[in-house]
């Protein structure tokens, strides 16, 4: 009988049945990943474990957009005008605020998130309580990200100065790190900072999925209207994971402005808005893990391909997305997982 | 009394933009139910290819032609490759077509350099009072018309047009009455390519030649077809394109262009809030109140 | 206890157009608590604007719907459910991609499982194996599954679209016990449903529709004596008789 469990939601994050990695071999896994990042410091160099820290700060990002589209079937492709959003206002409130950098900080963390949530929720209100066609959502979401970077753009001017911070268009606008006392998060600290908030984001996002709310967000993407009339304000549940994905955006973009301590209109540009999008669609978009691994290995390649000068990267990544697309449009973690189990199966037969 | 033929004029090109940016995709979802999210690169390839032809000594016109003829045909290779296998994942389609975009524009960057020679704006300017008008918009003007005629007459008086009607109302009903649905679907595609390289050649002239054109047209594109709707293609492109640019002009004019395009954004999520199925969906309301009345 | 002198879903002059179709011409009907009512008539009689209509997935254009006094003509769907419609559809719409358990939990987690819904999961045999995908389901199985869901919710009245539609004869029968079973728990509920058999079987109360209108009301043995009701089941109604 389906009464009796009331699980803990912890526990529902390991167990529960939607995602991949909910057995004991599957946990064991993930605790091997997470003890390598841990780890990893001790034989690396401040350098390197920056650069791994940013392969790590977009997952935040993805595992937003895998909720909303894997999950709920509302597809974004302006994700990055939330990251873009909680960066700017980030280093608007904490660039004025130099005087006490742990307020700036506290401040512009709160003041970031709090702007991507709210304009995800206007912008959402207008989508999804107009009940409007599935694909209208990404088209509008893209519009938003492209017309934000189109806005930044034009603020080269000194009219766009707030306070003594200058936003300062294609030239870009420059961000203080984050800042506790006399602790500056930078290096090794900034690393593991990056490390725990996607541990924290992914197990947060594990539970959501696996609790009630979860469940009625997959419902919904499986028929919406079979779902409404269970008695759910559909477009609610929609408007709630859209503010979700987007604070979830908008912590990838906090740890993007800390990370570099600067940013430019561009990363809300086409090409930038298009990343987010294969991350997911290239990993499995309706699971959480697959997600997160390949956000990380896709911005290492990426990164490696791009500093080394190469203009093919775009289109590897392009390639790479619309061959996922045909061949295995569930995504290569979880095809390759099935493959596993079909070799093993064989495997056992003979 | 020339301020207004100013303001019409404005009015007009605005108009005329959105509806050459917009036409090609409205014919892919309308019929389809497909978004072709590469449609900027389809307008940005039309362009390339009539800046090439022009400068190789063909005249603008054969050059349009030839333009709208050679993506039409490339469109028709990438529905067989690609597209095809996303008909009723209208997400996937969406996704796998973004794919292409990044594809083609960073494929011709690589191939054609980060410029390509612009053309020279074809026809003078007409002058009335202290403005003066360029012809070649008001030839674009004519265009628009001339293509809109075009495909009422292609879907309402043709064999093809019948089909198409019968395949976007119910695909497995047309199917079953012996209409080739995958070949209506290759036309369709192929159709809708060969409006955006036609647009794109025709828009050319009027701005600069680069790989990553086809970002500029996105956003008003898109937002045509969103408050358009797809419930009758012609209807919508003509309804969407004059209220957007009735909204957009005097924004613009005010208050400089970046301005209008965000008076195009704020309108289509008002507009979508009001009609969830667009514009075209004003005119399948007032029929039934009628009948009701 | 149910209290029969008590109304609990009222529907007020409802009207619906469709164009020049007149989908439903001022429906007044009315269902006392602990009722079990079919409504039937042929195809193309009105039962789905209906039932849209009662749902809410359509809405009127004039008239009025209340739930127990209460009216919920201005209400949306899931506004309704809340209120304590439970409701489902004629074509299956159980959640494919689910497990029974997924699908279940769906329609509602938490709180104590009300008692109609466990006596019908039991009834149906729906009780054991609910990690099984819904995909393993016979269609009939999943017809049924859709009620329980529908259950779980704790509905004052029950809204079924064509509950039997598809299912075999032993299967119509085990739906209609069920279902009486349900309805002398106390459950009011509204079957539309075009099995003659099916409503035979199990109503209590029969509403005919008929263009749109209601045609006539009364016991299954009334309505099955009257000539011009079976002369439309025939096909055989001419303007004069209607």
């Amino acid at each position: 009988m389906p009464q009796k469990r009331r699980p803990n939601p912890l526990r529902a994050a390991f167990t529960g049945p939607h995602d991949i990695g909910r057995t004991p071999p599957g946990w064991a896994l993930m605790g091997l990943i997470l003890l390598g990042f841990l780890l990893y410091p001790a034989t690396a160099s401040a350098f390197s474990a920056t650069n791994v820290a940013y392969y790590l700060l977009n997952i935040p990002m993805a595992l937003g957009l895998s909720l909303l589209w894997g999950y709920g079937g509302i597809l974004s492709f302006g994700q990055v005008a939330f990251f873009a959003v909680a960066g700017y206002v980030y280093g608007v409130v904490a660039g004025n605020m130099t005087a006490d950098p742990t307020l700036g900080s506290i401040l512009g963390i709160l003041a970031g998130l709090g702007a991507a949530g709210l304009l995800a929720l206007i912008f959402g209100y207008f989508i999804f309580y107009a009940r409007v066609a599935a694909w209208i959502v990404p088209i509008l979401t893209l519009v938003l990200a492209l017309l934000l970077s189109t806005f930044l753009g034009l603020t080269a001017g000194s009219a766009w100065k707030v306070g003594d911070v200058a936003l300062g268009g294609y030239n870009g606008m420059n961000i203080p790190s984050l800042q506790i006392g006399n602790f500056i998060f930078q290096d090794y600290a900034f690393y593991y900072l990056t490390v725990a908030t996607v541990v924290l984001c992914f197990i947060g996002l594990r539970i959501r999925v696996n609790s009630h709310r979860g469940q009625v967000l997959i419902a919904l993407r499986e028929d919406p209207l079979r779902t409404e009339l269970l008695g759910y304000d559909v477009r609610l549940e929609q408007l709630v994971a859209f503010v979700i994905a987007a604070v979830l955006s908008g912590i990838s973009g906090l740890l993007y402005v800390t990370w570099g301590n600067y940013i430019t209109p561009s990363v809300t540009s086409l090409a930038q808005a298009s990343l987010p999008v294969i991350w997911v669609a290239v990993g499995g978009r309706d699971s959480l893990f697959a997600v997160m691994i390949l956000t990380f290995l896709l911005n290492q390649l990426t990164y490696v391909l791009s500093s080394a000068g190469n203009q093919y990267a775009l289109i590897i990544t392009g390639v790479l997305l619309v061959a996922v697309m045909l061949f295995a449009p569930e995504g290569l973690i979880p095809r390759l997982i099935e493959l596993g189990r079909k070799a093993l199966r064989l495997k056992e037969a003979t | 009394m020339a301020e207004i033929v100013s303001l019409l004029y404005q009015f007009g090109t605005n108009a005329a933009f959105l509806l050459l940016a917009a036409l090609g995709l409205i014919v892919i979802l309308g019929m389809m139910n497909i978004i072709n999210l590469a449609h900027g690169e389809f307008m940005m390839l039309g362009a390339y290819a009539a800046s090439a032809a022009v400068h190789r000594g063909l005249p603008f016109p054969l050059a349009v032609l030839l333009s709208a003829v050679a993506v039409g045909v490339f469109g028709i290779v990438l529905e067989r490759l690609v597209v095809r296998h996303f008909y009723g994942r209208e997400l996937g389609a969406l996704v796998v077509t973004w794919g292409i975009s990044l594809i083609l524009s960073q494929g011709t960057l690589i191939a054609f350099g980060p410029f390509m020679a612009p053309i020279a704006i074809p026809g003078g300017a007409l002058t009335v009072g202290v403005y003066s008008f360029s012809t070649y918009w008001l030839f674009l003007m004519a265009i628009c018309v001339v293509l809109l005629a075009g495909l009422g007459w292609l879907y309402k008086a043709t064999e093809f047009g019948l089909q198409a009607r019968a395949t976007m109302q119910n695909a497995a009903m047309a199917r079953a009455l012996g209409i080739r649905v995958e070949r209506v679907y290759m036309i369709t595609f192929g159709l809708g390519s060969a409006l955006a390289g036609l647009s794109g050649a025709l828009l050319a002239p009027t701005t600069s030649i680069a790989p990553f054109m086809g970002q500029q047209f996105v956003a008003p594109a898109f937002i045509t077809v969103v408050v358009g709707g797809g419930a009758s293609v012609i209807g919508g492109a003509i309804g969407s394109s004059s209220l957007l640019s009735l909204v957009e002009t005097p924004v613009s004019f005010l208050m400089g262009s970046f301005w209008g395009s965000i008076a195009l954004l704020v309108t289509a999520l008002v507009l979508i809030r009001i009609l969830p199925n667009g514009v075209s969906s004003l005119r399948l309301r007032r029929r039934t109140r009628g009948a009701r009345g | 206890m149910p209290d029969p002198a008590k109304t609990i879903l009222h529907a007020i002059g409802l009207q619906k157009r469709f164009g020049g179709v007149v989908a439903a011409r001022d429906v007044d009907f009315a269902l006392t608590e602990g009722e079990l009512r079919c409504v039937i008539g042929p195809n193309g009689a009105g039962k789905s604007t209906f039932f849209a209509l009662l749902a809410g997935i359509q809405p009127p254009d004039a008239g009025r719907i209340e739930l127990e006094g209460e009216d919920i003509t201005r209400l949306k769907p899931f506004q309704r459910v809340r209120k304590g419609l439970g409701l489902t559809f004629q074509t299956n719409r159980t959640f494919h991609a689910m497990t029974l358990r997924q699908n279940l939990d769906t329609a509602g987690r938490g709180g104590e499982e009300p008692a109609p819904f466990r006596a019908a999961l039991t009834a149906f045999g729906l009780d054991r194996g609910l990690d099984r995908p819904v995909t393993a389901l016979a269609h009939h199985e999943r017809q049924w599954l859709e009620i329980c869901m529908a259950l779980r919710g704790r509905p004052s009245v029950l809204l079924l679209d064509e509950p039997t539609a598809g299912m075999s004869p032993v299967e119509t029968r085990r739906t209609s016990d069920v279902l009486r079973e349900l309805n002398s728990g106390g459950l009011s509920i509204i079957v539309v449903e075009h099995d003659i058999a099916f409503v035979r079987a199990t109503a209590q109360m029969v509403t005919v529709l008929h263009q749109g209108a209601i045609f006539a009301e009364g016991t299954m043995a009334e309505i099955t004596a009257r000539e011009d009701v079976r002369a439309i089941y025939l096909g055989k109604v001419r303007e004069e008789t209607a």
